[in-house]
């Protein structure tokens, strides 16, 4: 819900030289601009439909109880009230943010060193860069089957390697941080390299004279990461980041078809949507569903907001300072 | 760039194009608002539209009736309504619109009593004249709290217990489904004999806790709600209470491999490798454990389940309140589902039948019960299933009891405090909805 972004419209353009009536001109420009907006319209009543108008029921839902059937009552903030009172959904929350941190430093350091080495001039780049994406596209169903194994407490790949190697099995899908561990990996093999690929195009964007600036002052590869790529970098990164947050936020998919509508033992790979999934369309309680929600949405804005502030000015600072420093140096 | 592009269209639009553009926008949400008028989902008065699943039904049967319904002049459109089912349902019914005249509703019926008013009472359109066809705690099964027949029976899961013969003969326990049946008449033998099992063969009774728990509360006549929809779990020798203690006294036994059910492809491997040597189940599981296991063909055999058997799952068809011709309805769930029929079903998508009669017709063939009949055993079960009541308010909060139970397995919960956690969020569950105060 929160991630939905309407697209931008595009300004109509200025038309032939305008008449002297000024009606007659209102009337033209309505003219020319009308075909536009008929061209657009198919999105935004579409939008209207099937967007906007839940949406906005969604609001009226979350003070009701409703079992998605029968009558309708108003019950006021009492969804609220219980939603605050509600452990399963706390626990949901803790369980989102703990895979969400798991999940997203190692996945964006890993996408960035990706990045980082598909940029240099190696041999089959194009492979690599297929290779990598490819998790991305691939079937949740499958991937899910896949990890299931994998991770299986007494017959799985990873637990059979550790009993080679002499070291504990560890109950990977039974307990708590097992079953959160699974997930983020889960997350991170998925989501790795969409971001390597956006990571991609923002190193090629950084002009190659820097580069070499950098190596006639003899900075090594490490220097050159850290003093030239990381700070030009900045906004890129900033966009990964919050595509991250909404992403972990509404995090559904992977614990879903991982372990089911129930999330799994202890409820310890239960989601904030997953919570709200469950209780909509397994409970039929769409009042609640609905006030979960919008506490998601609730989170997700101030979590916006905080990245917004993060993204607007300080970006460039950093570009200005790191280039009054070469300045100051030369 | 933007700019160009936008340039682009204005100047070639300004012909018959732009008129029908701007026509097919405006139509789009008088179109989209009409189909909401009609109830039905079909205009055609002869025609019955009914709503099902993948193999719920036999394909040749709803082929015959697409001709004509049998004894009716209608014809039937049969419609494979996919994931979500209830939900989809659940959408027409409170939208008012796209109803069909037909509907299964799998074994969660209850779920539907709050609501009964959507549906019509078969009694009143004569249901009542094929009533002892069927198994009787089947029909119950299809009454609503207040007595009327809205749920009309399908097919059925009469339980047992499945186990490994050799494994069984190996550590030297009884192992013919006599023997096994004879030695496990009470849940405690059952959990003595789990634990000869786990110090003779290392093996398992059942995967998962929840297993016990379902298999103990399926097979009792009394569930969480009595028929008024008053809770009977907070008495202190409730059937949800000794269900309770009789899983938590197999879980310090060790008798479950736990191994909860949301890890299917580990429950398999468990069967699979006769690490578990058993499992509570419906008669639909011969299929599941046949196609998920093979290499096992001929190990396993089925006992009868401590006490008495239990029932788990086995849908229903109910008739919509918009439904074009109840008699005809009728007379087309009373057809697809009378014993030769259903014993044409079993033999087409194995629905395990409702009506007594359909086994005399029926023989089975396969070996991977070794010489004994799972057709015979489960029609044998079936008799013996109690009558039970099923609340909607049950499946509000089923699932914390079965959560519970699995903390204590999984992750070491105390016992007393986990009954505690489930009781408390029940009452806070029930309190939300309205149900108690």
């Amino acid at each position: 819900m929160s991630t939905a972004a309407p697209a931008r419209e595009t300004a109509p353009s200025t038309g032939p030289p305008a008449a002297r009536d000024p009606r007659a001109k209102r009337k033209k420009k309505l003219r020319e601009i009308l075909p536009l907006y008929a061209a657009i319209s198919p999105f935004y009543l579409l939008f209207a439909i099937f967007g906007l108008f839940p949406i906005l029921f969604s609001i009226v839902l979350s003070f009701t109880n409703w079992d998605g059937m029968g009558d309708v009552s108003f019950v006021g903030l009492a969804q609220y009230q219980y939603l605050v009172t509600d452990g399963r959904f706390w626990n949901a929350v803790g369980n989102t943010f703990i895979i969400w941190f798991l999940s997203t430093i190692p996945m964006l350091s890993l996408a960035m060193v990706i990045a980082f080495l598909l940029h240099q001039n190696i041999r089959f780049t194009k492979f690599y860069r297929v290779a990598f994406f490819l998790p991305n596209v691939t079937s949740m169903v499958a991937m899910a089957i896949v990890f299931g194994s994998v991770f299986s407490d007494t017959f799985g790949l990873v637990n059979s390697a550790l009993t080679a190697l002499g070291i504990d099995t560890v109950p990977w899908l039974s307990s708590s941080w097992g079953i959160k561990i699974t997930i983020s990996i889960m997350v991170i093999w998925r989501f790795t390299g969409y971001n390597a690929i956006i990571y991609l195009a923002g190193l090629q964007s950084i002009p190659i004279d820097m580069y070499d600036a950098a190596k006639v002052d003899g900075a090594n590869l490490w220097q050159v990461f850290s003093r030239i790529t990381v700070p030009m970098m900045r906004p890129i990164i900033l966009f990964t980041v919050i595509t991250s947050t909404i992403g972990g936020l509404s995090l559904f998919t992977e614990p879903q078809v991982l372990l089911g509508d129930s999330g799994g033992a202890g409820e310890a790979g239960m989601t904030i949507v997953l919570y709200q999934y469950n209780q909509a369309f397994t409970q039929f309680d769409f009042g609640y569903g609905s006030a979960i929600a919008w506490a998601l949405f609730l989170i997700a804005a101030v979590f916006s907001i905080i990245n917004w502030r993060l993204v607007s000015g300080r970006g460039d600072d950093t570009v200005r300072r790191s280039a009054r420093k070469k300045e100051a140096r030369r | 760039m933007s700019a160009a592009l936008a340039r682009r269209p204005h100047r070639t639009i300004a012909s018959p194009s732009r008129r029908s553009l701007l026509l097919g926008a405006g139509l789009l949400p008088l179109t989209l608002a009409g189909c909401g008028s009609d109830p039905t989902i079909s205009d055609d008065p002869d025609e019955l539209v009914m709503w099902y699943w993948d193999r719920s039904a036999s394909p040749k049967l709803l082929e015959e009736a697409t001709a004509q319904i049998p004894g009716t002049q209608r014809t039937l459109r049969a419609d494979v309504i996919g994931t979500s089912f209830d939900t989809k349902l659940r959408t027409s019914l409170a939208g008012d619109a796209y109803i069909p005249d037909i509907t299964y509703i799998n074994s969660n019926n209850a779920l539907y009593f709050t609501n009964e008013d959507q549906f019509l009472d078969l009694s009143e359109f004569g249901a009542d004249s094929v009533k002892d066809d069927f198994y009787e705690w089947k029909w119950d099964l299809g009454k609503t709290p207040t007595g009327r027949f809205c749920f009309f029976p399908l097919d059925i899961g009469p339980t047992g217990y499945f186990f490994r013969q050799d494994i069984f003969e190996e550590a030297g326990l009884p192992s013919t489904p006599e023997d096994v049946s004879a030695a496990i008449t009470t849940w405690e033998e059952w959990i003595a004999l789990g634990t000869e099992l786990r110090e003779a063969a290392d093996a398992y009774l059942v995967n998962d806790a929840q297993n016990i728990f379902e298999g103990f509360l399926n097979s009792s006549p009394e569930r969480y709600f009595d028929t008024d929809d008053k809770p009977l779990y907070l008495q202190p020798d409730s059937a949800v209470r000794q269900a309770w203690d009789t899983t938590v006294a197999a879980i310090e036994a060790g008798v479950s491999a736990k191994i909860p059910r949301d890890r299917g492809t580990d429950q398999n491997a468990a069967w699979a490798s006769g690490r578990t040597a058993g499992n509570i189940g419906a008669a639909w599981w011969t299929q599941v454990l046949e196609e998920s296991a093979p290499d096992t063909a001929g190990t396993w055999r089925l006992a009868s389940q401590p006490v008495r058997p239990g029932n788990n799952g086995g849908s229903f068809a109910a008739l919509p309140h918009t439904c074009k011709d109840p008699e005809a309805a009728l007379a087309f769930i009373t057809w697809i589902n009378s014993p030769q029929n259903q014993a044409a079903a079993y033999q087409d998508v194995q629905l395990f039948p409702s009506t007594p009669a359909s086994f005399e017709s029926l023989s089975y063939s396969g070996d991977f019960y070794g010489d004994q009949n799972p057709l015979e055993f489960f029609s044998t079960a079936a008799e013996s299933v109690p009558s039970s009541f099923i609340s909607t308010w049950e499946t509000m909060i089923s699932g914390t009891f079965t959560l519970e139970i699995t903390n204590v397995e999984t992750s070491g919960k105390d016992p007393q405090r986990a009954w505690e956690d489930a009781v408390a969020q029940s009452e806070k569950v029930l309190t939300k909805r309205g149900i108690t105060t």
